[in-house]
């Protein structure tokens, strides 16, 4: 897909959770995160973790020197879980136990 | 090879390829050759964005992503760039939506994109987004339809440059 995009003439970025098989697609442009599937932009709320993966990605767009390179970015699932329940907690949101469990 | 091993050890579901393709074999795509980069054309703040997701998210009413056909859906779905979460819904059975169920950001942020665009950080986004869903058993298919349709209606929309997100 990101490489049919790509061979258009257009710049293109994709954000995984999956490396083996990024390595084995070999798209143009990929940022990874160590998150679980399903929430490569993070937790729920956490507007400003949301926010900088989607900046990152798109810097790569400029940064990445060969096609193929997957860059890691310094995001920790631990950690972003421990900030969802802090914003819950400070917004008064319900907090979801699945979350505190995982 | 000692980088490779230490950056695999850094995902949560390492081996994930080679568990699907042994459950479906010959639905995993490999490839051996590199496509060659496509420059920027105008910096980040001038280009339109698009954003292609394959979480089978899309808006209330339209045809529902065929998430039991044994082969999989080989369509797509245009998702208004302008739509609210609640406008949309998702459509798939193959990654966890604890997430994507209290906050659809976190799989598909058009929230954050259209911030990203009132804030001139983005120029623009194009009038849609495209979705379809990751469950496709035939690899062909994929990457002769599938993929062509979305990359042809990509540059259709005067797209500068493509985010993406296989979920």
């Amino acid at each position: 897909m990101q490489r049919a995009i790509e061979q258009r003439g257009i710049p293109t970025v994709s954000i995984t959770v999956a490396l083996d098989v990024t390595e084995h697609i070999k798209p143009p442009r990929a940022v990874f995160v160590p998150f679980m599937m399903g929430h490569h932009f993070g937790v729920p709320f956490h507007k400003q973790l949301q926010r900088r993966i989607i900046l990152e990605a798109l810097d790569f767009l400029t940064t990445a020197q060969k096609s193929g390179e997957v860059k890691m970015l310094p995001f920790k699932w631990a950690e972003a879980r421990r900030e969802a329940i802090e914003i819950e907690r400070k917004y008064g949101l319900r907090i979801d136990q699945s979350l505190t469990k995982l | 090879m000692d980088e490779f091993d230490e950056n695999k050890s850094k995902q949560l579901r390492p081996g994930l390829w080679a568990t699907v393709n042994e459950r479906y074999p010959g639905s995993m795509i490999t490839k051996s050759d590199f496509v060659p980069l496509a420059k920027l054309k105008k910096p980040l703040p001038e280009s339109r964005l698009t954003f292609v997701s394959t979480a089978g998210v899309q808006p209330k009413n339209s045809l529902p992503f065929d998430t039991v056909h044994p082969v999989g859906d080989y369509t797509f779905r245009r998702v208004p760039s302008k739509s609210k979460p609640e406008d949309l819904e998702i459509h798939q059975l193959k990654y966890p939506t604890v997430g994507a169920e209290r906050d659809l950001n976190v799989i598909f942020p058009i929230e954050r994109l259209q911030e990203l665009a009132e804030e001139k950080i983005i120029g623009s986004l194009s009038p849609n987004f495209f979705s379809f869903i990751g469950y496709n058993m035939n690899p062909e298919m994929l990457e002769e339809k599938l993929a062509k349709d979305i990359a042809e209606a990509v540059e259709a929309e005067g797209s500068d440059v493509a985010l993406l997100a296989p979920a």
